[in-house]
């Protein structure tokens, strides 16, 4: 039983009690219990899910069930969900929020991540290759309220010197500051899928002459499709659920925004900064909550997509 | 068919045979340059002549000169200086067998008296416009050289690369100037006290053990729940699911668990750990909120590494009768705990950075803890409230007035630092490890 050299030695000679045995004896003895853990540790990603979304609903329910009208819910502009008289719980201009700073990033983050997903697998190799994910590691790495921070101090100011805006915290700001944490996602999603389309592939297209771009541009592309558009999905999901960065770097005004320069609010920043001052249990603490199940089912959608976007390349290469 | 705009081999080539059209120059062979002519057709027929002289001499028809240039000038005395971009280009190759061509690159004439001929019907029909201080060239196509179609894709790809290369810097570069700006900033107040003293006088002093020690012990029990939770759970899925629906839907879950914003799993932390479970705001709500947010990862990473074990491993192992069970213990584990070891460690530094799961849960703006002693390594119970580094420098940065600049770098770079320097020290694991491995 044991596949210690040593204790299958010793049971020819005088029946010593090696510890190794008892670990082992233990061990095996621990089948059962164990085998059941592992399936019900198995199963808890989807009891983890299910509870987030039962959880988060619960302290909905009574909001979105009761005197939330739902077309004046995502159709209004006026958010006073602290008024004594009349509370208002319009969400239109907290989607616009979500929506400018998400689309911007991405117009930053998609052409710049797939570039680099593009260089870093096919037209670099050895210590560039590693020093470039390296700091991919280091951009992925570093916390939101640190990008939050910087987003303040370092973009902010640039922001004023070159555009001579009034205030550095706005729409362009959140975005670029979106945009280097959302790259690390597409970059290595990108690189996964590039990665994934068979050598055989870039071997038929350069012994038919073509030129490393062309075999990105007219092999590999078409061939990554699905994984690439998977990465774009994934950052974008990033994009829609980062908190505190954009908290700290949209400047924080329940408004429509018409310009890159303009300030704004998005949908997470909105539930950080006012839980904490919501009474719990009455309206605006609830619809607090109402946002949060928005953004847990825009979330789930975007990842399902991608998740069924990854799959079906899957579905499509044989090899 | 007439090619224009090439690069001028004259530059590279001093030994071009110049042939200079001047009108103004009477007779053949005036004034300081040697060959001068007045029209275009005595120079032409002086190219072919020559030519003719040069196969007379000896017998190989090589064609001659590599390159002819007609310059075409206005007085003689410019001819010296200046040497104009060619006006047209014109090629001849005698390795060709053809007996045709039209004189571009690629069909180019066959021998220099056709090329002559060619040149001289398309001056004669009046498809060559000139004018003063343009000029003809006449080039002997290089065999092995690339042709412009191929010159145009070498570009494209230099481009390409080029572009790619650019969009790669552009993140390499904010995240030195970034982290070097930080480090700028904050080097005065960096220091080993400030590390180890507490928050002093409104936070607007001291140091940031408190925040250090909170996050800390966040991180300690967060994933002293979430690792045994996402390991077993990674061995499910690699070893004992089958590809059924089921299985299907776990992944789809895993998946859909580390898209969660952030801000949903504080929601979640709040309605299930501090109001249901009635914790409260506390250490232990705010470890569990963080635990579920780190799961999915941990559950990716271990399914990873697990798979990385080569099936013939347990396939030796199930041939010498032993269970599944005891094939992953002896087996398949060990041999993949430096993937699952990396994946827990990337989730430190995760949990350590992260502000929003923790910020209703359990974090406290400001605490005072035990200064010195034993009890400021174990200040929060269970049921306290914590202060934590990320939510600290929110603090810092939203909450508190008069706090020097240093101090709010300070935190932001220690953050940065702890951040980087787990991560560093996966990656050095993860490469020790694997420099051991068996296969």
């Amino acid at each position: 039983m044991s596949s210690n050299p040593k204790a299958i030695a010793s049971d020819f000679g005088h029946k010593r009690i090696s510890v190794s045995r008892i670990w082992h004896k233990l061990g095996d003895a621990a089948e059962l219990p164990m085998v059941w853990l592992i399936h019900i540790c198995g199963w808890s990603a989807i009891l983890f899910v299910l509870a987030i979304f039962a959880f988060v609903f619960r302290e909905a329910a009574p909001m979105l069930f009761g005197q939330l009208n739902l077309v004046e819910f995502f159709t209004s502009e006026k958010w006073y969900p602290d008024s004594v008289i009349e509370p208002q719980y319009g969400i239109l201009a907290l989607l616009a929020g979500t929506g400018a700073v998400t689309v911007t990033s991405m117009v930053f983050a998609v052409p710049i991540g797939l570039g680099a997903a593009v260089f870093i697998s096919e037209f670099c190799g050895g210590k560039v290759k590693e020093t470039l994910k390296i700091v991919i590691e280091v951009l992925a790495a570093i916390p939101s309220v640190v990008w939050g921070f910087i987003g303040v101090v370092v973009v902010g100011p640039l922001i004023i010197q070159t555009t001579g805006a009034a205030v550095g915290v706005n729409v362009l700001n959140a975005s670029i500051i979106l945009a280097l944490m959302s790259v690390p996602v597409i970059v290595s999603v990108g690189e996964d899928s590039l990665k994934a389309v068979p050598d055989s592939y870039r071997e038929a297209a350069i012994s038919l002459g073509a030129s490393r771009w062309e075999v990105v541009y007219k092999v590999l592309f078409p061939a990554a499709r699905n994984g690439l558009l998977a990465a774009v999905l994934l950052g974008v999901g990033r994009a829609i659920g980062e908190t505190m960065a954009v908290l700290l770097c949209t400047g924080h005004a329940v408004k429509i925004p018409h310009s890159l320069l303009d300030p704004a609010r998005t949908l997470t920043a909105t539930i950080a900064s006012e839980l904490g001052e919501a009474v719990r249990g009455e309206g605006h603490y609830r619809v607090l909550f109402v946002i949060g199940v928005v953004l847990f089912a825009v979330t789930f959608l975007v990842n399902l997509t991608a998740d069924l976007v990854v799959k079906g390349i899957r579905g499509q290469q044989h090899d | 068919m007439i090619e224009t705009k090439k690069k001028d081999p004259r530059q590279s080539n001093p030994d071009v045979r110049r042939y200079i059209v001047c009108p103004s120059a009477s007779g053949e062979g005036q004034g300081a340059m040697e060959r001068t002519f007045a029209s275009i057709e005595t120079a032409l027929a002086a190219i072919s002549r020559e030519n003719e002289v040069a196969n007379a001499a000896d017998d190989s028809n090589t064609g001659g000169e590599a390159t002819l240039a007609l310059d075409l000038i206005d007085k003689l005395e410019e001819a010296d200086g200046q040497r104009n971009k060619p006006r047209y280009r014109f090629f001849y190759d005698t390795h060709l067998m053809g007996s045709d061509g039209d004189g571009t690159e690629r069909d180019p004439w066959p021998d220099l008296p056709s090329a002559v001929a060619g040149m001289t019907e398309l001056h004669q029909s009046g498809r060559l416009a000139l004018d003063p201080g343009d000029s003809i060239l006449l080039s002997r196509r290089q065999i092995f050289t690339s042709t412009s179609l191929e010159r145009r894709r070498k570009i494209k790809e230099a481009i390409a690369q080029y572009v790619f290369m650019a969009m790669s810097l552009s993140l390499v570069v904010p995240v030195v100037a970034i982290l070097a700006y930080l480090t700028y900033k904050a080097w005065p107040v960096l220091s080993w006290d400030f590390l180890t003293l507490n928050p002093q006088s409104r936070m607007t002093a001291g140091g940031i053990w408190a925040p250090l020690i909170g996050t800390f012990f966040l991180v300690l029990i967060s994933l002293l729940m979430a690792a045994p939770i996402g390991v077993l759970a990674g061995v499910y899925l690699n070893e004992y699911a089958r590809d059924n629906w089921y299985t299907r839907i776990i992944n789809l879950a895993v998946v859909n668990l580390a898209g969660v914003p952030s801000i949903v799993h504080a929601l979640f932390g709040v309605g299930a750990f501090v109001l249901a479970a009635r914790c409260g705001e506390s250490l232990l709500a705010a470890s569990c909120t963080l635990a579920v947010m780190t799961l999915p990862v941990i559950i990716t990473s271990t399914r990873e590494a697990l798979a990385a074990v080569p099936m013939s491993f347990r396939e030796a192992c199930w041939n010498m009768g032993a269970s599944r069970w005891q094939t992953i213990r002896t087996i398949v584990l060990p041999n993949s705990i430096s993937g699952i070891l990396t994946g827990i460690i990337l989730q430190v530094s995760r949990a350590a950075g992260e502000t929003a799961p923790i910020l209703f849960t359990g974090a406290a703006f400001y605490l005072k803890v035990a200064d010195k002693g034993w009890e400021s390594f174990f200040p929060y119970g269970l049921d306290d409230r914590v202060m934590a580094l990320s939510m600290h420098l929110y603090t810092l940065m939203t909450q508190v007035n008069n706090v020097p600049d240093e101090i709010v770098y300070g935190t932001a770079v220690v953050l940065i630092g702890l951040v980087l320097a787990v991560n560093s020290f996966a990656i050095v694991l993860r490469v020790y490890l694997r420099s051991r491995k068996k296969w």
